[in-house]
């Protein structure tokens, strides 16, 4: 029994949805507290049911766990209801597995999916009671660290954080954790370990780079200001996924969550050279799990977890050398147990026929296309390798083979993008629809729907468009109307859009500076928690944050930065050159496009990177 | 074959409902490898049923399941299996094999008993209480039923009522056209007494069915 367990009791019986903070799942770890030397605690800076779908959180989780000196247990966002009574009640954010404060572990480590989750983050540290800022914390105070894509501009929270995991954390989570443990008993002051931890690869310590700006406000230098620290972090990259650790088992909510599924990560990376996708920079090298190791572990996960449904996920999947023979391969594995397999990020020129045909017989489920842009010409712009030709092809496919539902993916906003372009969307939604009636009655299914869904462009760090000014909200929301108002007029076709002020913010945060360490700070003193639930978000208070602090939005999210321009995030290496990055940008803008790069090495650095990337041309410059 | 079986929901599991419980278990089922029978159809599920609902944010040492099986399996084997695919707070207590042709448990429930923990300081009144809360004709009551609150009289339901220590005691009517919660019984039995609703960990301690003789006994016995 801990110390505010009675207290946590009686607060669980006032709030929504208790199984969020109760724990006890199957294959939760139930390890003695004191028999182990390190306490490490897993952050999901959201709630409970986003958390648990996460696939680097089950990774992680079990890595950890699989130590036998070491233990990892969860901590999830509490949802408001929660969080005011843990306020009133004076009870520390505790942990799932054994309800310990937050403050008793060691090592804290946060994921970093989206940047409108850095004020949870805060929120969270606040809650646990841990000292918000990592110049405050002293030797007994938990050691904060962070890792996921957003970490590659880890500057807005640099003030927050005590080290980042720049990369594939498989690895040097491990590093950091025996850091950690070793240097606790020693009694050694905390710098002592920060320069440990500087001085592991993949690994970038705040605490040792200055930063200086321009008279404009830009970024003159990021420098260490420490012998440990490396003028550049590279970052973590696993060369062999297939003997990388990956878990056997994993908690299973007893709630229904986001994905509530076995996931297998079938590949990592994406060659397609998307120029808006920052994942598809970041996870490079492309690199794949073998067909008996993914059988092996498909095998074991449906023993250890019990569920019914195994997705394939990867950025894109149908790019998987041997998608057709894994597929039957799990089928027949699965067969008995009634496994079903589903295919989450589906890409319209992947050749999946076949597949198509053999998922059906499992599960139907509404088919996802994303096309991103609606002509050809802004497709090339963005290097989205799809044509209208392959997009009715691949749903004439679906549509005969059964499925009725469709979902269009558009981003709004693009670098070069006109009213025609829009008009291309409504285009292209009219023309699925056509191709539905067109297929024997039949032959198809009943119930068309067709959903279109706009996104609004966010340029991001280490892509082509890293330069590019957002559009105003004004001129997003204009596009929105506009492009409403045209697909008013295509009958069966449902509209449904982002809310652009969050993407407006996304802009600020994702390519910010480490003076946005004071928005984020204000905006969590003004309630701006959870803002990924729309009924939680609140503009207005964001707004009044950036006024708190004295910096402008719109600097951050419209300014076209420029070509020489030091970005904040300079000092992280992804392996990606600017060299590169400002190619793909001046051939966007030409609307050029460029290949697959498991074609032929486009060059984008890693090619320098001494046996990282299978299909790189180290020649290539 | 047919194996009915009793199994715990330990007080961290309480807040866990009904559905998702029912889920756990058959993703239990699942992992324990045992030779499950699925319904047929379009859509099969695993041949799983519950004696009875347990109401959310109840603990309870006695809930009944009963499943299919495709083969015979020893009781023994199957609670050892399960209990490897169970949580710790979800442990099986017993198992046995039953008549296919016998009634579902779900139909042979009449009762239960539960044990409503109490904090120290609302016990002495309430337990004084109990004579005369007991002695009254009728005891009304709101009853929450998916058309809204019906006031309803739970006297003929509340079969035995008694504290001892701080723990109230309760038999109360449990079939499936007449039924009083233990959180109704509660909000009764504090209106009587004129004190505010205390907080309250109610656990089912026993499900209780008739046998043709027309005796109540533990149903997992019947
Ligand atoms: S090194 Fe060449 S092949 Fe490898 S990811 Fe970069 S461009 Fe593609």
């Amino acid at each position: 029994m801990q110390l505010f367990d009675e207290k946590i009791e009686a607060m669980l019986e006032q709030v929504q949805k208790a199984p969020r903070y109760t724990g006890g799942e199957m294959n939760a770890v139930r390890k003695d507290w004191d028999s182990v030397a390190l306490h490490y605690g897993f952050c999901f800076p959201d709630t409970y049911e986003v958390g648990m779908s996460h696939l680097g959180m089950k990774i992680l989780y079990g890595l950890v766990n699989r130590e036998p000196d070491q233990l990892c247990e969860r901590f999830f966002m509490p949802w408001t209801d929660m969080k005011a009574l843990m306020e009133q009640e004076n009870v520390p954010l505790f942990s799932t597995e054994s309800r310990r404060p937050m403050a008793d572990f060691d090592l804290l480590g946060f994921t970093l999916q989206y940047e409108m989750s850095y004020t949870n983050i805060l929120a969270m540290l606040k809650l646990g009671r841990v000292p918000l800022h990592r110049e405050e914390r002293r030797r007994d105070d938990p050691v904060v660290v962070a890792g996921g894509p957003c970490a590659f501009n880890p500057e807005p929270l640099a003030d927050f954080i005590d080290a980042f995991m720049i990369g594939d954390g498989e690895e040097v989570t491990l590093q950091l954790t025996a850091a950690v443990r070793d240097w606790k008993p020693t009694g050694a002051p905390r710098e002592v370990l920060l320069r440990t931890l500087a001085a592991i690869p993949g690994v970038y310590v705040p605490a040792f780079y200055d930063v200086a700006y321009n008279a404009d406000g830009t970024v003159a230098s990021v420098t260490p200001n420490d012998p440990a620290a490396p003028a550049a972090v590279k970052k973590c990259v696993v060369t062999d996924l297939d003997s990388a650790y990956y878990p056997r088992e994993f908690p299973v909510p007893y709630t229904e969550v986001v994905f509530d599924r076995i996931m297998l990560e079938i590949m990592r990376g994406c060659t397609r050279g998307c120029r808006f996708c920052q994942a598809g920079m970041l996870y490079r090298p492309v690199r794949e799990r073998s067909l008996e190791t993914l059988r092996s572990l498909a095998r074991d996960l449906e023993k250890a977890t019990g569920y019914e449904e195994i997705s394939l996920s990867s950025l894109s999947s149908g790019d998987y050398s041997c998608l057709p023979e894994l597929i039957r391969a799990l089928m027949k594995d699965l067969e008995k147990e009634r496994v079903s397999i589903s295919l989450p990020s589906l890409r319209i020129d992947s050749v999946l026929k076949e597949s198509l045909e053999e998922t059906q017989k499992v599960r139907k489920t509404s088919l996802t296309f994303a096309p991103e842009a609606g002509t050809q010409r802004l497709r090339d712009v963005i290097n989205k390798g799809v044509t209208e030709a392959d997009l009715m092809e691949k749903v004439t496919d679906a549509f005969s083979s059964g499925w009725s539902a469709v979902k269009l993916y558009f981003m709004i906003g693009l670098p070069t993008e006109t009213d025609e372009d829009l008009d291309g969307i409504a285009d292209l939604a009219a023309k699925v629809v056509r191709c539905y009636f067109s297929v024997p009655k039949e032959k198809r299914a009943k119930g068309l729907r067709v959903t279109v869904s706009t996104s609004s462009f966010v340029p991001k760090p280490v892509t082509p468009f890293q330069w590019e000014p957002q559009d105003t909200l004004e001129e997003l929301k204009r596009k929105q109307a506009y492009l409403k108002e045209k697909l008013r007029a295509v009958k069966g076709v449902n509209f449904n859009y982002h809310t652009p002020e969050l993407s407006f913010l996304e802009a600020c945060f994702s390519r910010g500076d480490r003076r946005l360490g004071r928005v984020l700070e204000a905006a969590v003193n003004r309630g701006c928690i959870l803002d990924g639930w729309s009924d939680l978000f609140s503009f207005e208070n964001w707004m009044a944050a950036f006024a708190d602090a004295g910096l402008d939005p719109a600097w951050y999210a419209y300014r076209r930065r420029g070509e020489d321009e030091v970005m904040p995030w300079e000092h992280i290496d992804s392996g990606i050159t600017r060299r590169f990055l400002r190619h793909e940008l001046e051939k966007a803008q030409r609307a050029e496009t460029t290949r697959d790069c498991r074609h032929g090495c486009n060059g984008c650095g890693l090619n320098q990177w001494k046996g990282v990337c299978a299909y790189a041309n180290p020649g290539h410059v | 074959m047919r194996i009915l079986a009793t199994f715990e929901k330990q007080e961290r599991l309480r807040h866990i409902g009904h559905l998702d419980i029912m889920r756990a278990m058959q993703r239990a089922l699942r992992r324990s490898g045992l030779p499950v029978s699925y319904s047929k159809g379009f859509n099969p599920h695993i041949l799983l049923t519950f004696a009875s609902a347990l109401s959310v944010g109840a603990a309870s040492t006695c809930e009944i399941m009963e499943v299919s099986l495709d083969e015979p399996v020893e009781p023994g084997v199957f609670m050892a299996r399960m209990n490897e695919a169970l949580p710790p707070e979800m442990q099986l207590t017993g198992a046995r094999a039953v008549d296919e042709r016998r009634p579902a448990a779900m139909a042979l429930v009449r009762a239960a008993r539960y044990d409503i923990r109490l904090p120290e300081d609302a016990t002495r009144t309430l337990g004084a209480a109990i004579p005369g809360f007991l002695a009254q004709a009728e005891i009304i009551t709101d009853r929450k039923t998916k058309s809204g609150v019906k006031p309803c009289d739970i006297r003929p339901l509340i079969h035995a009522l008694e504290m001892r220590e701080n723990h109230l005691l309760a038999e109360l009517a449990l079939t499936e056209t007449l039924s009083c919660k233990p959180a109704m019984l509660l909000t009764a039995l504090c209106a009587f007494t004129g004190i505010p609703e205390p907080r309250a960990m109610v656990t089912r301690t026993r499900l209780l069915g008739e046998t043709e003789a027309g005796a109540i006994v533990p149903l997992e016995e019947l």
